[in-house]
């Protein structure tokens, strides 16, 4: 049996996210363990983005707990989160578009470097140094996700996929625990998804949980190890990829059929 | 080279003096222009680099002005002392108005800061006691740096060189490290930049601050440069001049800030000699400019010149024939 409890990263406790009577997330609880990739799949408005977005601290949740790592996220403000080790992509890319990709990387590299203000408008030796390793560390990140030949582009003149990537590479370079990829495969053709799957395959190599907010129903099957799938801001299903492939609910509110369920 | 700009220009603010001495745009508006690029550059810091527009920096360059002229007449303070002093007051107050006034966007920031510098200006036509009012304060004393008195042109051509090089170096340096790509990407993607650990809300005010204090700055030294202020200098319609300065040159870049500051000054002087007609045709040549060329004068310009540059080379490089163009 899995020891899911005691290996938890992440653990949504009944969260609830209304805006305004319209219940986003109506009481969602799941555990996300310890270097896993964790899928959250469900049709469009089931409130997949909004728990990303709660989880990141951009809502404040009406009610529930989201314990990571021990500590408790809920009223952290977005930069104390990334503190914490959470990084993500965002569904829209969130580009910095005017900066190069190296430039956009290197902002992922922010908490792990130390600059102030002071240090950085004299440029003292030390931060000649930071600003040295900050490249090497965006090197590998961009590396890693074979961007290296793109590094001196502007980030807004790239090519939609390669675009997604720098915001994977972007999100690696913070070094984060717990990675939260929203839509990585929207708007990417059969190869680049395939080469996304590779990707994630090897990002989940080096260690880093991944949370993965997708509809691309095979790249989801064939890397996910535990899929969550939301349904109206609830849990329909939760299991192994299997066992979510042969659950009767998650069919019928996939497929739209006429089989019902208990609320 | 990174700096390869820089020198340049610094190569250029010194020659400049030693070719053409006792040249009237060399000393005279060359001080102008000197102080306009230290207000444009900082400003554009918080302009170009972050993205948050102020309407009234022009207070913060009146800070610096007034207190320079205030505690060097009333209180005989050192030049430098009342200099450190108005760069601490502008400073404190940018900092405490940072947070509140930040959390606003676009218009509504636009009317807070305009707001903010139209009070600083009541303030300072108001309060006749410490200010003098309209008729505003004389008789300030020249600067005195370590025994050394900078009172004629010249003189003071090589120090407002000095400061503006010090603060074009430092806008430089602060661009192109982590806390200038964390303005970038606020600028650029504030949620994404949240989510990477910055702390926007804190870089905003960082650089509110320093803006404010290169405007403190400018202000001082213009106090002891003119040896009198008065409430016209730091007026609603100042902080409109550098607004325009820093989105004329081009912005989110320091060197285009510059030159917004140098071709404004310029352009003032230069349309002197049309009288009545000045304002009218100053409006419709920065009409031109943003219809031309909206990305501004420097950052256009350049770009303009990179462009022609690559099109020659793959020109060149089409006649032969075993290298096909590639767009």
């Amino acid at each position: 049996m899995m020891t899911a409890h005691s290996s938890s990263l992440l653990t949504v406790e009944a969260l609830e996210q209304s805006f305004g009577g319209v219940m986003a997330l109506a009481g969602v609880s799941f555990q996300t363990p310890e270097k896993l990739v964790y899928a959250i799949i469900g049709p469009n408005g089931a409130g997949k983005t909004t728990l990303f977005n709660v989880l990141c601290g951009f809502y404040s949740p009406t009610a529930g707990a989201l314990r990571f790592d021990g500590h408790e996220l809920r009223g952290l403000p977005p930069h104390r989160i990334a503190a914490l080790g959470i990084a993500r992509t965002f569904q829209n890319l969130q580009l910095f578009f005017n900066m190069t990709v190296l430039e956009n990387v290197m902002v992922g590299c922010h908490l792990r470097a130390k600059t102030g203000l002071l240090s950085a408008a004299l440029r003292l030796p030390r931060v000649r140094r930071e600003e040295r390793q900050l490249r090497a560390w965006a090197a590998e990140a961009l590396e890693l996700c074979g961007l290296s030949d793109r590094a001196g582009q502007l980030a807004g003149a790239l090519p939609y996929g390669l675009m997604k990537r720098v915001e994977i590479a972007r999100a690696l370079a913070a070094k984060p625990r717990l990675l939260l990829l929203d839509e990585p495969a929207a708007g990417l053709n059969d190869t680049e998804t395939m080469a996304l799957r590779d990707l994630i395959a090897r990002i989940h190599a080096t260690g880093v949980t991944i949370l993965l907010v997708e509809h691309h129903m095979p790249l989801v099957m064939s890397i996910a190890d535990r899929l969550l799938v939301l349904d109206y801001g609830s849990v329909l299903a939760e299991g192994p990829p299997v066992e979510i492939q042969a659950n009767p609910r998650v069919i019928a509110a996939y497929l739209g059929g006429a089989v019902q369920y208990a609320v | 080279m990174r700096l390869a700009g820089f020198f340049v220009f610094a190569v250029a603010v010194i020659l400049l003096p030693i070719l053409f001495p006792d040249n009237y745009f060399v000393t005279v508006v060359g001080i102008a222009a000197g102080l306009h690029v230290i207000l444009a550059v900082g400003l554009n810091l918080l302009m170009g680099y972050a993205g948050q527009i102020s309407l009234g920096h022009a207070a913060f360059f009146g800070m610096g002005g007034y207190a320079s002229a205030i505690l060097t007449t009333r209180w005989e303070w050192p030049g430098w002392l009342a200099m450190l002093a108005g760069l601490l007051v502008a400073g404190t107050i940018a900092w405490l108005l940072a947070r509140p006034i930040l959390r606003l966007r676009g218009h509504y920031l636009a009317m807070a800061t305009l707001g903010f510098g139209v009070i600083i200006h009541v303030l300072m036509v108001q309060a006749t006691e410490w200010t003098g009012g309209p008729d505003g304060l004389g008789n300030i004393p020249p600067l005195n740096l370590l025994g050394w008195t900078v009172d004629s042109d010249r003189q003071w051509y090589w120090v407002i060189a000095v400061a503006m090089l010090l603060v074009i170096g430092l806008s430089l340096n602060l661009v192109d490290s982590r806390i200038g790509r964390a303005l970038r990407a606020v600028r650029s993607a504030e949620l994404a930049a949240q989510m990477m650990g910055i702390d926007t809300a804190r870089a905003k005010t960082q650089v509110f601050v320093v803006s404010a204090l290169f405007a403190a700055f400018a202000g001082s030294l213009f106090a002891h440069q003119q040896a009198f202020v008065s409430p016209d200098s730091f007026s609603l319609m100042i902080s409109v001049e550098l607004v325009t300065m820093v989105v004329l040159g081009g912005m989110a870049s320091t060197f285009g800030a510059a030159c917004g500051a140098i071709a404004l000054t310029l352009l003032h002087e230069g349309l002197v000699v049309f009288e009545d007609y000045e304002m009218l045709i100053h409006g419709a040549l920065l009409m031109a400019v943003m219809i031309f060329l909206p990305q501004g004068l420097f950052v256009g310009l350049t770009q303009g010149v990179h462009r022609g540059w690559t099109w020659i080379a793959s020109r060149r490089g089409a006649k032969e024939p075993h290298h096909p163009a590639v767009s």
